[in-house]
């Protein structure tokens, strides 16, 4: 149990996907406007990432390992995430249609987003067993929603704040990027 | 070989999960009969012209209020007869499609002079933050080629000769994508049946207005107003540039064969420019 705990919240905030791995970026500053917008994004992600993990977790213990084909696992992967979110995408969609509104363009934009690529891959090289391929998507998709929450807040406030011409829009993003990922720095000791 | 058969194996297996998965899925959601039959009568592209993130986006608006289509029309449905007729009865409101047509002019001659070299970012947007682009005028046309990058048709190409975007009239479908998307501001859009293009933006009447800056441009000398036997030149004084009556123009060309600097053309000459 502590041992799921700690790759949750190593997953969440040690090794944050967007401030200390680098995955991810595009919906970062992209989806990182509006606070709401930046909730579905982060919903979506988390979803995706986990039922990605657990897909993809079987595939890697039954099929790839049996067969020795471990190295074939991206293509694999993209492959199966695709479909995967084809198929939640049609659930949501005929289903639940106020759950797909707000979902929205963000469920068939994340398909081939790098961070649920970079979960099952990472799942993989850790060799994790099922629980704790679970914690570790889990922890990866809310440390994913918490920073691009906090960063749509930050830039919710900045658009109305006096900032420079020249520094106006990205520029001041990119600065509040670099502060946001010294901040996380600071769990680097916790575990 | 196992390699191969375990990626196909894999392949197919999503495949056929999919395909059961839309069997077994309800076809017919509750109070989204509506929003499928609009969402199956347009192109299904995504372009996003009309403003909506996608084209079941769209339909969605459209289902709640069938009025959005005279403000926010869809561009492609509106060039095909069998479509507009089926959205037509989905919608339940007759569509005037001759009026909403649209086609994209650029508003530019070509062939302003090079002032300076530029070695930058080959994009419009980014040459227009240095001094309003590199031609002699502040309204040409830089021909670098954002407007083509968005045209969802291909409609858009580069006159090598001329360095001039140009629009070619039979692919456009007038969504205007392309509008919003140059610097310059040179893109219009405007009715299907114009007649007669006007190649200029450049407006403000300064000393000999247009002459000054580019050679191809409006000189505002008013002979294409006074050729004009049908009254189908409007001079329009504030901005002072003809403007052309659809009605009333009988194709004469008479103001095309007056323009000293050739800034007025048939519409139709950008097909045969490409």
């Amino acid at each position: 149990m502590t041992n799921l705990i700690t790759i949750f919240l190593s997953m969440a905030l040690i090794n944050n996907f967007i401030l200390v791995r680098f995955l991810g970026l595009c919906p970062f500053f992209g989806v990182s406007k509006k606070l709401s917008n930046a909730l579905s994004m982060g919903v979506a992600v988390t979803l995706v990432m986990f039922i990605a993990t657990v897909a993809t977790w079987i595939i890697n213990r039954y099929i790839l390992m049996p067969f020795e084909v471990e190295y074939m696992d991206i293509v694999i992967y993209i492959l199966v995430i695709a479909s995967l979110v084809q198929i939640v995408e049609m659930a949501i969609k005929r289903t639940n249609l106020t759950l797909y509104n707000a979902l929205g363009i963000y469920l068939p934009l994340i398909t081939t987003n790098c961070a649920v690529l970079g979960i099952t891959l990472i799942n993989a090289t850790e060799a994790y067993s099922l629980l704790e391929s679970i914690a570790c998507s889990l922890g990866g998709g809310i440390g994913f929603t918490l920073v691009l929450i906090m960063m749509s807040g930050i830039r919710e406030k900045l658009e109305l704040a006096d900032s420079p011409r020249s520094m106006k829009g990205l520029p001041v993003a990119l600065l509040t990027a670099m502060l946001l990922g010294l901040t996380f720095l600071g769990f680097g000791g916790m575990i | 070989m196992t390699t191969v058969l375990v990626l196909t194996g894999i392949g197919f297996a999503c495949a056929a999960i999919i395909y059961c998965v839309n069997i077994v899925l309800p076809h017919k959601v509750q109070g989204l009969e509506k929003t499928e039959e609009i969402a199956n009568t347009l192109p299904g592209m995504n372009c996003g012209a009309c403003g909506y993130p996608g084209c079941f986006a769209y339909a969605q608006a459209l289902a709640k209020s069938p009025d959005l289509i005279s403000q926010s029309p869809c561009a492609v449905v509106l060039q095909d007869a069998e479509r507009l007729e089926r959205l037509e009865k989905a919608l339940g409101v007759s569509i005037d499609a001759s009026e909403m047509s649209k086609r994209a002019l650029i508003h530019c001659n070509g062939n302003s002079e090079i002032v300076c070299d530029y070695s930058g970012i080959k994009t419009c947007k980014a040459a227009v933050q240095l001094l309003k682009g590199y031609r002699k005028c502040p309204y040409a046309c830089l021909g670098l080629g954002d407007c083509l990058e968005v045209c969802p048709q291909s409609a858009i190409s580069i006159d090598e000769e001329k360095k001039v975007a140009v629009v070619d009239v039979e692919k456009c479908t007038g969504c205007g994508l392309c509008v919003a998307e140059c610097p310059q501001k040179l893109i219009e859009l405007v009715p299907e049946g114009t007649k007669i293009a006007f190649l200029c933006s450049y407006k403000p009447l300064r000393d000999i207005p247009g002459r000054e800056k580019c050679d191809f441009g409006c000189t505002h000398c008013r002979k294409c107003y006074k050729a004009c036997e049908d009254e189908a030149v409007v001079w329009k004084k504030e901005e002072a540039i003809p403007e052309f009556d659809i009605e009333k123009c009988t194709l004469c060309h008479k103001c095309i064969d007056e323009c000293p600097n050739n800034t007025l053309a048939s519409f139709t000459r950008v097909k045969a420019a490409v």
